[in-house]
């Protein structure tokens, strides 16, 4: 549905935010993983025709319209768009409806009768209307969230783009949040980007991985998890053998478990050195993908 | 541990670039204000020298007041900047005391404060070695002054502002509203002025008033040259009760401040826009997933969709304007502002007037819409940073809306807010009028006016909006802002004042209640629409650099800006270039071309010129004129006229007149000249002076008739308001348009820097009294004696046309309505025309009529003119000599001149000063009954006795106008209200004084000194009256008249009023003549002590200590002692029900002969005393009234 190719940026800083990125990005949602600063809200509002690109293309393609050209066309990107972008604000001194309808004219819904029925049944939606009235400073930052959503989702979207959403969420709220995005229509693409990898494989049927701007995996994570099968090992280590460890073999995570570090690496045959196999998850895809380019960087 | 926080804090404040740059500003501010006429900071006037030590102190103490905006940065960065940072937490919660904190952070915030100061100080002091300024206005460096000024008002000034400050930093922990709460200070610091209006207060606004300015300014209101130049106030009185009050006051706010400090965190939530860290509640929404279907509604987007969204995003943004909390505070402290200003709206003498809608439209501008460029400033900042500032731009700029919606918007937003807030002023101001019972409310002229006003802040706000589109930063296009408005007044500095050059300016069109705006809405619109044009470019440039998502560089934006503008855009913004040019090419060629235009400086140097190169005429013997004859054909439809000027004049000197020289205002409107056969030998077009070759000579005594044709048409806009004395309705002109003979000492520049500046010398006064060939000239006019006068004056059909004389004939002439005048008698040559559409109300004294011509909304005081006028002539004609004329007329004129003016029989009185005073209040001056008299008065006082043109000349009309007014007034309405006018004149003479720009002269000497003509003249005539009895003076008054009426040539002088006066003064009383008109005599005297004792009989001895001591003053206000030889009143008085002044029973009011310097006085009283006085009515001029009144102890 929306098709991106090589597209490059960089800062007047020099830095590369985008290496050219080629991805194709089908109905439903997409998840896009990378750790901070990896190029990912770059791309995002790259996409939301927030910025310009140096060169590449994207272009959407809705079945039985004639395609965008993203980085063009902005005002018809607009009007298929709809952005949650990383860390928002709101006004806090206005209410949720108010500026919900403020959005919902912008959005193009100029007939109030229409406006009305989609501001209450997003509102309904996102499980805010009783609270519809209040201001948005006392908000919760999970409702402000969700209030997000749903402004995103004015407009009847083609394109839905939510950056880094559930990051600073609790549990609860994050598990609502994504029910919420799982919820979206089927004819509708939806990128999620995120560094939380859970956020992934609870929701995306397709994915990529992004570090420094760079693509590093494209696929469904399934594909990805069975490409690692037998290939990564756990072994739980002495603080003090960590870096020894780490000099010795790929190290993919390490973490705590009853005080004394748990290290999973990766390696093609059975490393021994007390080492179990385990079963890969997506994590294991991700950080072995970084793994992989700080090597290829670094040779 | 405070030496730590104070070390740590000073060093971060003199770190901070700021207040290195607010210190450089203001030293250089105050720098520009001691060196150079161009920036007028306090300073000093006239012949106070520039250095003067009470100068200084009034200098540095605005600079208090503007320093608070600097303080406000100290004190706030020193008390909220933990907070800010989110430091707080952490220090806060180290084992630190509060106030070792707050004791600490405050002191280093004082102690940059001082530097700050100290620096403006340098800048005032270094100023006055500047080689330009002039030595004569310097007198020697006063450095107890310095350290005067710093120990009585710098250093209390700024513990108070801290205090205060530091209260609002503590409480509100927020910059905002600290600033706000500065801007509160600043309106009720204003507000409190209007109380220093009514003299009565004098306490009250002294010490309401904080940083002791006006305690200042009272206590040397009175001083003089001398004592302003060399004297420092003592510590005491009005300004020590002051310093000490605001001092404790400040105690009390620090107490508060370190009592409310809360280093806790709660509280310390920001609540500003996008951080709302406000506790969030619980979160009512259940745990399930969403299951109901999205609506899908898939918006349709055509032309109309962009105009919704674009009303949409202006109602949003209006709407939230309108609700912050700023706008509210500013709203209301307009309002705050406005409310007593309109109330006790008042013109002259404390009387308050009816509040007519141009009146209120009046306070509205003065007291209540300037606060818009506040809000329109600080809003375009906040409009333009709206997203941003929330962090929702990135929302907002997704959005499906055109690019051209939110910098539009935005603007629009602006106008709706301007617009909002002027309709709250408006519709204050008609609660006012209908509280003050005035019920003639006119919604419509409100909405004109305050639209016209509002055009400004549209231009300004524009203008804030696209610099803060183009810098794309807050503070930098804040900064830029401030640039461009110090950019229109250094271009005024500098002699650029054309308003084609300076934005948003443009000739103000006057409003009158009769003229409404007329014709001079013409140019203030044209240039409206220039400058509109000028901004509207600038908003399609800025429209194109209208940051949308995320901005990368300058590069990019001019990139994104140039692909902008390659649409309609652009394509508007070229038009509006264009148009702008064009529009002010032809406001160039309308104004500069087409009509003359000369700055300031230029005007200048051309008075210069003509003085260096005409004066050599100066005495250049010329006709004069004995007969008029004007044809006058007004069209006030077009604001023009033709003029034909048919004279007679006659050599009165006793050589042949070979040369005829003529002098005009404007050259160019002097189209026709016969003298009667004549050779132009001389033309300087640009002085107005032509001088004519006779053909024959002029002999002496031989009469010739003459003719001038004088045209006055517009032509086009010009680039100052357009010519006020020929418009639509309430047309008014004098013989000035007509041409004159001779070198005009009146065009001369008289401001001594200026004659300075261009090697002129010391400008030319008035003749000495001695000087016995000024005396063939009278102080009007040296063109002529007395003259025949017949007029006639054809104007619009349904007008009226008036002038001096009689009417003898209306006729219509091509559908023209023509008023023949002619004057029965000999008159003075100094003659006036109105014409207008007026009510006419008529009445007679005797024989003689009186009409009163006005405006038809403005008849609330016709009855009380006619009154006034009966009464004057009954007085007048009873004590004086008859009137001399058959008639009596008072004609309104539009109020773009605030005077009224007496003519021969015909008195016009502008529509500002009498025609709408409210004089329900009994207890308020009528002061439209007094000028009234004063007018009627000059019928006498100038049209029968014209003083010649020496020292002095002005005794005789405006002096003595004066006292026969007050006598009218005192008949009409008792001794008792004398007090209350004599005590205004008494201030205005004190404080006129101090002013004087070249030397104070006594009465009999005055040059045209109006503090000493009229005000030092009625307290010296009313002391006369009081002294050598009514009827005496006026007997000599009318023996004056007798003898010196239609006086010939030459003309009498005060010197031979004087001897009328003392020919009526007992010999013990010529020393008092002598003191009133030959010197500046001063009194200080004073009641010590005043005591009682009951007497046997029941009666009381009243004792009381008296100081009474006379100084005579010199020219500069330099005293030298006198000898008491006075008859000075002492009074015992009763306490009456009310226990105030007006109703005390007098028990002994008597003149004792006072000679010695400590008398003690007994009198003895029949009832119990209450207050005592030495001259209790200060009839006598003494700068200091109040001690001249003291309570009786028993």
């Amino acid at each position: 549905m929306l098709k991106i190719d090589s597209l490059s940026k960089t800062y007047a800083n020099g830095v590369h935010a985008l290496n050219g990125v080629t991805l194709d990005i089908p109905r439903g949602m997409f998840g896009l993983l990378g750790p901070n600063g990896a190029g990912k809200s770059s791309l995002m509002r790259t996409l939301a025709t927030l910025q310009e690109a140096d060169s590449g293309s994207a272009t959407l393609s809705i079945p039985g319209e004639s395609p965008i050209d993203v980085l063009r066309d902005k005002d018809a990107v607009r009007r298929r768009l709809g952005y949650l972008p990383q860390d928002f604000g709101v006004y806090p001194k206005v209410s949720a409806l108010d500026l919900l309808e403020h959005f919902a004219v912008l959005k193009g819904l100029t007939q109030r009768g229409q406006r009305r029925e989609v501001v209450d049944g997003l509102l309904q939606q996102v499980n805010l209307w009783d609270a519809r009235k209040r201001k948005l400073g006392t908000y919760s930052g999970g409702m402000r969230q969700r209030f997000g959503i749903a402004q995103a989702l004015l407009g009847d979207p083609r394109l839905v783009i939510v950056d880094e959403p559930t990051a600073g969420l609790d549990p609860e709220e994050r598990n609502r949040f994504l029910n919420l995005l799982a919820a979206i229509g089927e004819n509708v693409a939806v990128i999620l980007s995120t560094h939380i990898v859970e956020d992934v494989t609870d929701l995306c049927p397709t994915m990529a991985i992004m570090n420094k701007g760079q693509v590093l995996l494209t696929g469904r994570p399934t594909d990805a998890i069975e490409a690692l099968q037998q290939q990564v090992w756990r072994k739980q280590v002495d603080p003090s053998e960590l870096a020894d460890h780490e000099a010795r073999y790929t190290v993919l995570s390490s973490r705590l478990v009853g005080g004394r570090p748990v290290i999973h690496v990766h390696s093609a045959s059975d490393p021994g050195d007390g080492f179990a196999p385990v079963a890969p998850d997506l994590e294991d895809v991700y950080f072995q993908r970084l793994r992989l380019q700080a090597r290829a960087r670094a040779a | 541990m405070t030496l730590d926080f104070f070390r740590f804090e000073l060093r971060e404040q003199l770190r901070s670039p700021l207040l290195w740059l607010f210190a450089a500003l203001f030293a250089l501010l105050a720098f520009g204000a001691a060196s150079s006429d161009a920036v007028q900071i306090g300073g000093g006037s006239g012949n106070v020298h520039s250095n003067a030590p009470t100068v200084v102190a009034s200098m540095l103490g605005i600079f208090t007041l503007l320093g608070m905006l600097v303080s406000t940065l100290f004190v706030s960065n020193a008390l909220l900047r933990d907070f800010e940072l989110g430091t707080a937490e952490l220090i806060f919660a180290s084992p630190i005391k509060r106030r070792h904190y707050l004791a600490g952070r405050i002191g280093a915030a004082l102690v940059s404060g001082l530097l700050v100061y100290v620096l403006i100080a340098v800048g005032i002091l270094v100023a006055q070695f500047m080689p330009w300024v002039d030595a004569e206005r310097l007198g020697p460096i006063n450095w107890a002054g310095y350290a005067w000024t710093f120990a009585v008002v710098v250093i209390p000034n700024l513990l108070f502002t801290t205090a205060l400050l530091s209260l609002l930093a503590v409480t509100t922990r927020s910059i905002l509203w600290v600033y706000i709460g500065v801007v509160g200070y600043f309106v009720l610091y204003g507000v409190s002025a209007a109380l220093l209006r009514d003299i009565d207060n004098t306490w009250i606004a002294v010490l309401t008033e904080p940083l002791g300015m006006r305690a200042l300014s009272r206590t040397i209101r009175y001083w003089s040259t001398e004592e302003r130049n060399s004297g420092i106030p003592e510590l005491a009185g009005y300004l020590l009760a002051n310093r000490v009050l605001w001092l404790t006051v400040a105690a009390a706010l620090f107490a508060a401040t370190f009592a409310l400090f809360r280093t806790e965190r709660s509280g310390s939530g920001r609540r500003r826009w996008g951080r709302g860290q406000a506790a969030a509640s619980a979160d009512p929404a259940p745990l399930r997933p969403a299951t109901t279907a999205l609506p899908r509604v898939t918006p349709v987007f055509s032309t109309g969709t962009a105009w919704r969204q674009f009303l949409r995003q202006v109602r949003f943004d209006t709407r939230g304007v309108l609700r912050s909390v700023p706008f509210i505070v500013l709203l209301v402290l307009g309002l705050a502002n406005f409310l007593p200003s309109a109330l006790f709206r008042q013109t002259l003498y404390g009387t308050s007037i009816w509040p007519v809608t141009s009146q209120m439209i009046m306070a509205l501008q003065g007291a209540f819409s300037w606060l818009l460029i506040i809000i329109v400033l600080f809003f375009a900042g906040e409009l333009v940073w709206k997203e941003r500032g929330a962090r929702i731009n990135e929302v907002n700029d997704a959005m499906p809306v055109p690019n051209w919606v939110p910098l539009l918007a935005k603007f629009v937003a602006l106008l709706a807010v301007i617009a909002c807030f002027q309709a709250a002023g408006a519709l204050a101001a008609m609660a006012v009028q209908l509280v003050k019972g005035y019920t003639h409310l006119e919604p419509l002229l409100y909405l004109r006016s305050l639209a016209l006003d509002s055009v400004v802040y549209v231009l300004m706000g524009g203008l804030a909006l696209v610099l803060q589109v183009l810098t794309n930063n807050k503070f930098f296009g804040y900064a830029l802002l401030i640039v461009v408005m110090i950019g229109q007044g250094v271009l005024g500095m500098l002699d650029y004042t054309q308003n084609i050059y300076n934005f948003g300016s443009w000739p103000i069109a006057p409003y009158s209640d009769m003229n409404g705006y007329g014709h001079f809405l013409t140019g203030q619109l044209a240039f409206q629409g220039y400058w509109a044009l000028f901004l509207l470019a600038l908003m399609c440039l800025a429209s194109a650099f209208w940051v949308r998502g995320v901005s990368q560089g300058l590069r990019q934006r001019l990139a994104l800006a140039g692909r902008r503008l390659r649409g309609p855009t652009g394509a508007m913004a070229a038009l509006a270039a264009v148009a702008f040019i064009a529009v002010g090419g032809w406001l160039y060629w309308s104004t500069n071309i087409r009509n003359d235009f000369l700055s300031p400086d230029q005007q200048l140097d051309l008075q210069a010129r003509y003085e260096r190169e005409l004066s050599k005429y100066r005495n250049l013997p010329q006709p004069r004129i004995i007969a008029v004859d004007n044809r006058v054909d007004l069209h006030p439809e077009t604001q023009s006229m033709v003029i034909d000027a048919n004279w007679t004049i006659r050599n009165t000197h006793a050589a042949p007149i070979q040369e005829v020289h003529v002098a005009t205002a404007d050259d160019k409107q002097l189209v026709a000249v016969d003298l009667g056969g004549q050779t132009l030998s001389m033309h300087d077009a640009d002085l107005g002076y032509r001088i004519y070759r006779l053909a024959t000579p002029l002999q002496p005594g031989e009469e010739r008739r003459i003719h001038f044709r004088v045209v006055q048409q517009p032509h086009g806009i010009t680039a100052d308001q357009a010519p006020s004395n020929i418009v639509d309705n309430g047309s008014f002109f004098n013989s000035r348009v007509l041409p004159s003979f001779g070198y005009n000492e009146g065009v001369e520049i008289s401001d001594r820097n200026e004659r300075r500046k261009r090697d002129l010398g010391e400008p030319r006064r008035m003749p000495k009294l001695e000087d016995e060939a000024a005396r063939a000239n009278n102080y009007v006019t040296n063109d002529a004696d007395w003259l025949d006068f017949r007029s006639t004056i054809c104007t619009a059909p349904d007008q009226v046309a008036l002038a001096p004389g009689y009417l003898q004939h209306e006729t219509t002439v091509n559908g023209r309505r023509c008023f023949s005048y002619a004057m029965d008698r000999p008159m003075l040559n100094f003659y006036a025309y109105l014409s207008a559409r007026w009510e006419v109300r008529r009445a007679r004294y005797k024989d003689i009529p009186i009409e009163v011509y006005f405006d038809p909304a403005h008849g609330y005081n016709v009855d009380r003119m006619i009154d006034a006028v009966q009464k004057s002539l009954a007085y007048y004609e009873a004590n004086f000599t008859p009137y001399q004329h058959r008639q009596v007329r008072i004609i309104e004129f539009p109020g773009y001149q605030r005077f009224a003016q007496s003519f021969a029989n015909t008195i016009p009185y502008s529509e500002s000063i009498g025609f709408i005073a409210d004089l329900r209040d009994p207890d308020k001056v009528d002061y439209v009954f007094y000028v009234t008299a004063h007018e009627v008065a000059h019928q006498w006082w100038a049209h029968q006795v014209i003083g010649a043109n020496v020292q002095g000349a002005t005794v005789l009309s405006e002096s003595l106008s004066q006292y026969s007014a007050l006598m009218v007034m005192e008949q009409e309405y008792g001794r008792q209200h004398m007090r209350q006018f004599l005590k205004r004149e008494l201030d205005g003479y004190l404080s006129g004084r101090g002013g004087e720009a070249i030397e104070e002269l006594p009465l009999e000497r005055v040059e045209n000194q109006q503090y000493i003509h009229y005000q030092k003249g009625s307290l010296v005539f009313y002391r006369l009256r009081e002294e050598i009895g009514e009827e005496a003076l006026n007997r000599a008054l009318k023996r004056f008249l007798q003898d010196k009426g239609y006086q010939q040539p030459p003309y009498t002088t005060s010197r031979e009023l004087l001897s009328y006066l003392r020919a009526e003064t007992p010999a013990d009383r010529q020393q008092l003549v002598t003191d009133l008109f030959e010197k500046m005599t001063f009194y200080d005297n004073r009641v010590l002590a005043a005591s009682a004792r009951k007497r046997a009989d029941g009666r009381y001895d009243v004792t009381l200590d008296l100081h009474a001591s006379k100084q005579y003053a010199d020219g500069r206000g330099k005293e030298t002692a006198g000898t008491m030889d006075d008859w000075v009143e002492i009074g015992v008085f009763a306490n009456g029900p009310s226990g105030k002044e007006h109703d005390q029973k007098v028990l002994y009011l008597q003149r004792h002969h006072i000679t010695t310097g400590e008398p003690k006085i007994t009198v003895t009283v029949d009832a119990r005393p209450d207050e005592a006085g030495f001259d209790p009515y200060n009839k006598l001029i003494d700068r200091v009234s109040e001690d001249n009144r003291r309570k009786v102890t028993m």
